[in-house]
């Protein structure tokens, strides 16, 4: 007669867990991940937007009537915007602020107030001067990409359904127009 | 009565463990946010040396293209130093002496880059990376050339801010 082996099972029995695998893992990533990624992030100034806005936009293109706005901007004087309607013409002066430097926010304020007036435009023509800062150009078509303030709303008509809606995009379309000039 | 001196009894063959609990936890946190960040943008941009670039609202991340770069002491094609800029100018030698806004380098790269990458040059996109404190006119140089040479879609890079 054969005696069978009682299995005992121990409920409170502990096991280890073995990190060293991971531990490896993480440590061959984490320096290979750190060297290569950036830490300053970097964006591009790009035309892509919404299906209505560009479809204005083209409009806008098409249609020769349009009104057109042309931003000089000048190290010494500031910004002069100009409004081109039919044979009409509209300037308006931004000039330097008290540091004698751009007054974004008053530009700001100016192209929230052309946008109201002429929803139907998203495209401005750009003529900085020649010693005009880089970082001060960027700055500007900033000003006059977005409405900063976010009750601000401007309306635009689709196209192809004829339903109006509205965007926070005032001049998202900027074109260099002195960079072909001799 | 000497006093006697307690000897801390020293075993050779003790054996420790090492308590790895909170090194895995930061290794797992920074494995984590590297990842994320790692695989967010669409192409792998290298911030060029010598280059402040200025700082946007625009929310686009890069896409594909032609990366030049225009620092206040060198103007670059890729990684290629293709003409100096001396006080904030192109260097003269580079200039065509009929056209100045002729980048002479620039367009030979930009129509080399043409016959060796078709697809990417159909797209006509430059992404320029240009300092901050430089004056539009060097910047207008740059992209009157680019579009002479087929380029004429340009992104502007920029820092996140504002």
């Amino acid at each position: 007669m054969g005696r069978s082996k009682k299995l005992t099972i121990n409920h409170n029995s502990e096991f280890e867990l073995d990190l060293a695998p991971l531990l490896a893992v993480m440590v061959k990533l984490v320096p290979v991940l750190l060297v290569s990624s950036a830490f300053v992030q970097m964006m591009i100034i790009e035309t892509e937007l919404p299906q209505v806005v560009q479809q204005a936009i083209k409009q806008q293109e098409t249609n020769p009537k349009s009104a057109q706005i042309s931003v000089n901007i000048t190290k010494n004087e500031g910004v002069k915007i100009t409004v081109t309607e039919g044979d009409q013409q509209k300037i308006e002066i931004i000039g330097l602020d008290n540091d004698k430097k751009i007054d974004f926010k008053a530009l700001h304020a100016k192209f929230v107030e052309m946008k109201s007036s002429h929803p139907e435009i998203f495209k401005i023509d750009f003529n900085p001067d020649s010693d005009v800062t880089y970082k001060d150009v960027v700055r500007v078509m900033d000003e006059a990409r977005k409405a900063r303030n976010k009750d601000i709303k401007f309306p635009v008509i689709d196209n192809k359904t004829g339903q109006k809606s509205t965007t926070d995009y005032m001049f998202p379309e900027v074109v260099f127009s002195n960079t072909m000039d001799g | 009565m000497g006093k006697t001196r307690f000897k801390v009894p020293l075993k050779r063959n003790q054996s420790f463990t090492l308590n790895i609990t909170s090194m895995t936890d930061m290794f797992t946190i920074l494995l984590v946010f590297l990842l994320q960040s790692f695989a967010a943008g669409e192409v792998n941009l290298d911030l060029a040396t010598g280059v402040r670039l200025p700082s946007s609202s625009t929310e686009k991340n890069p896409v594909d293209g032609v990366k030049l770069s225009l620092s206040p002491t060198e103007l670059k094609f890729d990684q290629t130093v293709i003409a100096k800029v001396i006080d904030s100018k192109i260097d003269l030698a580079s200039i065509d002496p009929n056209d100045d806004k002729f980048i002479k380098p620039l367009f030979e790269a930009l129509k080399k880059f043409n016959t060796d990458n078709e697809k990417l040059a159909k797209t006509g996109k430059v992404l320029l990376q240009a300092d901050q404190e430089l004056p539009y006119g060097t910047i207008s140089k740059v992209l009157y050339t680019a579009s002479m040479a087929g380029f004429p879609n340009l992104k502007l890079v920029t820092t996140v801010g504002q």
